[in-house]
């Protein structure tokens, strides 16, 4: 009796999934007939906007990451090779954000596949300040000699802050690697993608211009991020202080001592508001509320979106704008 | 930093509560599940888990709501596979885990992406208790120790020799079904709070230290719980001296105990046969 | 008074379609010893799971002290001991004395406590078997003739009224088996326990029962000792010279 159920059981699971495959790889095929654009595939969530905004309806931009997930953790799925290798255009963000990308890259048939990595020329930041070992004082020191070296232009083998879309003048560099990428493959839209990439530009640098006149106009000169280590090159460019209760990638948890040097931190220097991140659920940044009675707020780090901001509309440009209206509140800017 | 600094914010002192209590739960469960060859029950109902906290999220609803009765369910498949199936107790807990996960995966897929990141959803930090965990943490742990306190013989039988028990009319059903559900409803909530790797190891760490001891089924278990607390606020402790990430702390120092107690017996042994 | 001990009617069972029992009927009348033989695969486990309600038979009915099988509570009234019991308690952490309480476990309700006449009754059963001076000890300390003894002294710790044994001297140093055949006949000449003794040994049952059953599926042979040494069935089965030996060492 008991088998016989076990095998209705199991049979009935098959074809749940039989039907979940058919239906799913029909949506596909339909797609792809309707679909002559050049297709571009990108890995995080501004270099996608960065596309749309350049190629307007001209290409198919695709996100890689499904809504909702944590970037950081991701390991693109065999789907998701097949999808690059079918496609015109690759674009990533760096070997340290997607540390898988260059294996896949390798093992790709796909000879007419342009490859653009985003951060080519832009100078990475180490390892500074990303974990508190030493006491407040001590990293303070660190950073300033890590922040020399950097400026100089040492590569480091160690661990390198990925976020660089966080530094705007950064995201233009982007850009500008996005719309040769475009060219390359589509040339008989360049004079429309490099207007837009003028255009797009230009709103960066209003944004670049709108968080300096903001943050020079704060008491505050520090703000706490119960997240990971994302908002190094935003610290660095309106010369704040940055400290994050993670490494540069949400992973690993931080240590008890960890968590009573930002609450010491944050009653030192007397601060009413603590960051968390987006996607994650902020457990860490509601024990350091309860711990000092300061209010949440959100700071974007735009890797990815949920599937509400997804259906919102949300860009690049109106998350950076909330996270500087945040950064105003948080900083008690005047 | 002193002491009682240390002791004095609130997100330790409710690690340390929270800790002791789920320490208590899961190695009083984890001892009985341990002798019975169920050591991976806590890691297999974490994927049912795991699928259940994507139903919730493709239903939109709070998701302990749906998490404890999917899990309490699958937990009784197992039970029912081991049963009716005459499966092995680790091949039926591979079948009902690898069901949560594929219906977690798949529907992932069908709602094309959530609103959070289902990982961090499920794994919690010792460091980052709310209130709320720690009283349902201690909640459960008292249900948890008046279940062995008025079911201990039945418990002992049934752990035993389950046909034994069976014939002397200990309704054999009943405590399985009551040890399967509890470890169910311990597996969420623990997980919730404190997240997989300290409940899947406070859950069978403990119990094995206390095998190595080689004592009576009372005493066992009491070294068994005596084991899960001293690492957990043991680990919590080291994690600050040394700034170490507290979960995986706990969990080393707990594996520590386990090698020391291990090789004090291999070296009782030796030192028997020697004389 | 003297009710039946156990009743069994047109009792079958099948397993997988394969037919195990079949027609089996028998009554078990207080103070009988019942040696319970019959080959390999002849359905003596079953016949044992099912008296205890271990398993369901496919048709047919069992009673038990008077009352049907399937509601019977009274589990304390009898003992059981089990073919399997070394099977896998190698690191099972139990001392001997947690293994003999384990026995008093059918007489409680809940909930389950032990007191001091629980406390007697175990070192009365430790006496019996002459383990208390190991009482302390883990299981998986013993010898196996140490570890049977155990299960023994589990099994009548709460003295039944209706013994059975499955194979209990399949592992067992002679010294035991002796000590324990003795103990078998003393329960049942002084406080006539009821006992079914499942065994290979065609031997030396014939030294204790007063009762054979002969089953292979079907109940081929069932009554007193004597009436099986006088049947003519039986020594066609056996041969003469067979049914000679068994019935001679009775003697």
């Amino acid at each position: 009796m008991s088998i016989r159920r076990q095998k209705w059981i199991f049979i009935l699971t098959l074809i749940l999934i039989a039907a979940f495959a058919f239906t799913s790889c029909q949506k596909k095929e339909q797609k792809v007939e309707k679909v002559q654009k050049i297709q571009v595939i990108t890995t995080l969530f501004p270099l996608y906007d960065f596309v749309k905004n350049i190629s307007q309806d001209k290409v198919d931009a695709v996100l890689l990451l499904p809504p909702g997930v944590e970037p950081h953790s991701f390991e693109p799925k065999p789907d998701d090779i097949v999808r690059i290798n079918k496609a015109d255009l690759f674009i990533y963000t760096g070997p340290f954000m997607e540390p898988w990308a260059a294996d896949i890259l390798k093992g790709l048939d796909n000879k007419s596949l342009i490859v653009v990595d985003s951060s080519k020329d832009i100078s990475l930041m180490g390892e500074k300040g990303k974990h508190g070992h030493d006491h407040e004082k001590k990293k303070e020191v660190h950073e300033k000699e890590h922040r020399h070296s950097h400026e100089k232009g040492h590569k480091h083998d160690h661990e390198m802050d990925p976020h660089i879309w966080l530094n705007f003048a950064n995201a233009q560099k982007m850009v500008d690697h996005i719309l040769e990428g475009l060219v390359k493959k589509d040339p008989t839209n360049k004079e429309l993608y490099s207007k837009n990439a003028e255009q797009y530009k230009s709103k960066l640098n209003d944004l670049d211009q709108k968080f300096k006149e903001t943050l020079s106009r704060c008491k505050k000169k520090i703000f706490i991020h119960a997240g990971h280590f994302a908002f190094g090159y935003l610290a660095r460019r309106y010369g704040l202080q940055y400290v994050a209760a993670y490494g540069f990638s949400p992973d690993a948890e931080p240590s008890p001592k960890r968590l009573i040097e930002l609450t010491k931190t944050m009653k030192k220097h007397g601060l009413k508001h603590i960051y968390y991140e987006e996607l994650i659920t902020p457990r860490v940044a509601e024990t350091l509320s309860k711990e000092t009675g300061a209010t949440l707020l959100m700071l974007h780090g735009a890797h990815n979106l949920t599937k509400d901001e997804f259906e919102k509309g949300v860009t690049f440009i109106s998350l950076m704008e909330e996270n500087r209206k945040n950064l105003e509140a948080g900083l008690q800017c005047q | 930093m002193e002491m009682i600094d240390f002791l004095s914010y609130g997100f330790i002192q409710r690690a340390l509560i929270t800790g002791f209590f789920i320490a208590l739960l899961c190695s009083f469960l984890g001892f009985f599940l341990v002798l019975r060859r169920l050591s991976l029950i806590g890691d297999g109902l974490a994927h049912v888990t795991f699928g259940s906290v994507a139903v919730a999220l493709f239903f939109k609803t709070f998701a302990l709501y749906v998490s404890i009765p999917v899990v309490m369910i699958s937990a009784l498949g197992i039970l029912r596979l081991i049963e009716k199936a005459k499966l092995h107790g680790d091949a039926a807990i591979g079948i009902v885990s690898s069901l949560g996960i594929a219906i977690g995966i798949l529907l992932a897929s069908l709602a094309g992406g959530f609103n959070i990141d289902l990982f961090s959803y499920l794994f919690g930090n010792i460091l980052a208790i709310s209130r709320e965990e720690m009283i349902l943490s201690i909640l459960l742990s008292g249900v948890v120790f008046l279940v062995i306190i008025f079911f201990y013989h039945d418990l002992l039988s049934v752990t035993f020799d389950e046909e034994s028990a069976k014939a002397a009319g200990v309704k054999t059903r009943r405590i399985n079904t009551l040890l399967f559900l509890l470890t169910a409803v311990t597996v969420v909530l623990t997980m919730k709070a404190v997240g997989i790797l300290l409940t899947s190891a406070l859950l069978i760490l403990p119990a094995v230290t206390s095998l190595q001891v080689s004592k009576g089924f009372k005493a066992s278990l009491l070294i068994s719980s005596l084991v899960g607390v001293l690492s957990v606020i043991g680990g919590i402790f080291i994690s600050f001296w040394l700034n170490l990430p507290t979960g995986a702390t706990i969990v080393l120092f707990n594996f520590f105990i386990f090698m020391l107690v291990f090789a004090h017996r291999r070296y009782n042994i030796k030192k028997r046969r020697l004389l | 008074m003297s009710v039946t001990i156990i009743s069994v009617r047109e009792l079958s069972f099948q397993y997988n379609s394969a037919e195990v029992l079949a027609e089996v009927s028998f009554d078990v009348t207080p103070g009988d010893y019942i040696g319970l033989v019959g080959p390999n695969g002849s359905g003596k486990t079953t016949l044992i799971r099912i008296l205890l309600g271990l398993l369901m038979p496919s048709a047919g009915t069992v009673s038990l002290f008077g009352r049907s099988s399937l509601d019977f509570r009274e589990w304390y009234k009898v003992g059981y001991l089990s073919q399997r019991f070394m099977a896998s308690y190698h690191h099972f952490p139990a001392t001997v004395k947690e293994i003999v309480s384990m026995g008093l476990l059918s007489k409680k309700r809940f909930p389950k406590r032990m007191g001091s006449s629980d406390e007697m009754a175990i070192e009365k059963a430790l006496e019996c078997m002459d383990i208390v001076d190991i009482k302390d000890k883990l299981i998986h300390e013993l010898s196996g003739g140490q570890q049977q003894r155990v299960f023994i002294a589990r099994t009548i710790v709460n003295e039944p009224d209706l013994l059975i044994l499955d194979e209990p001297t399949a592992a067992v140093d002679p010294e035991t088996r002796e000590r324990f055949f003795n103990l078998l006949e003393n329960l049942n000449h002084q406080k006539r326990t009821t006992i079914i003794l499942v065994t290979h040994d065609m031997g030396s049952i014939g030294k204790y029962a007063s009762k054979m059953m002969y089953l292979d599926k079907r109940v081929i042979f069932y009554g007193t000792f004597e009436e099986f040494c006088r049947s003519t069935d039986m020594s066609s089965l056996f041969g003469s010279l067979s049914q000679h030996l068994i019935c001679h060492r009775h003697e």
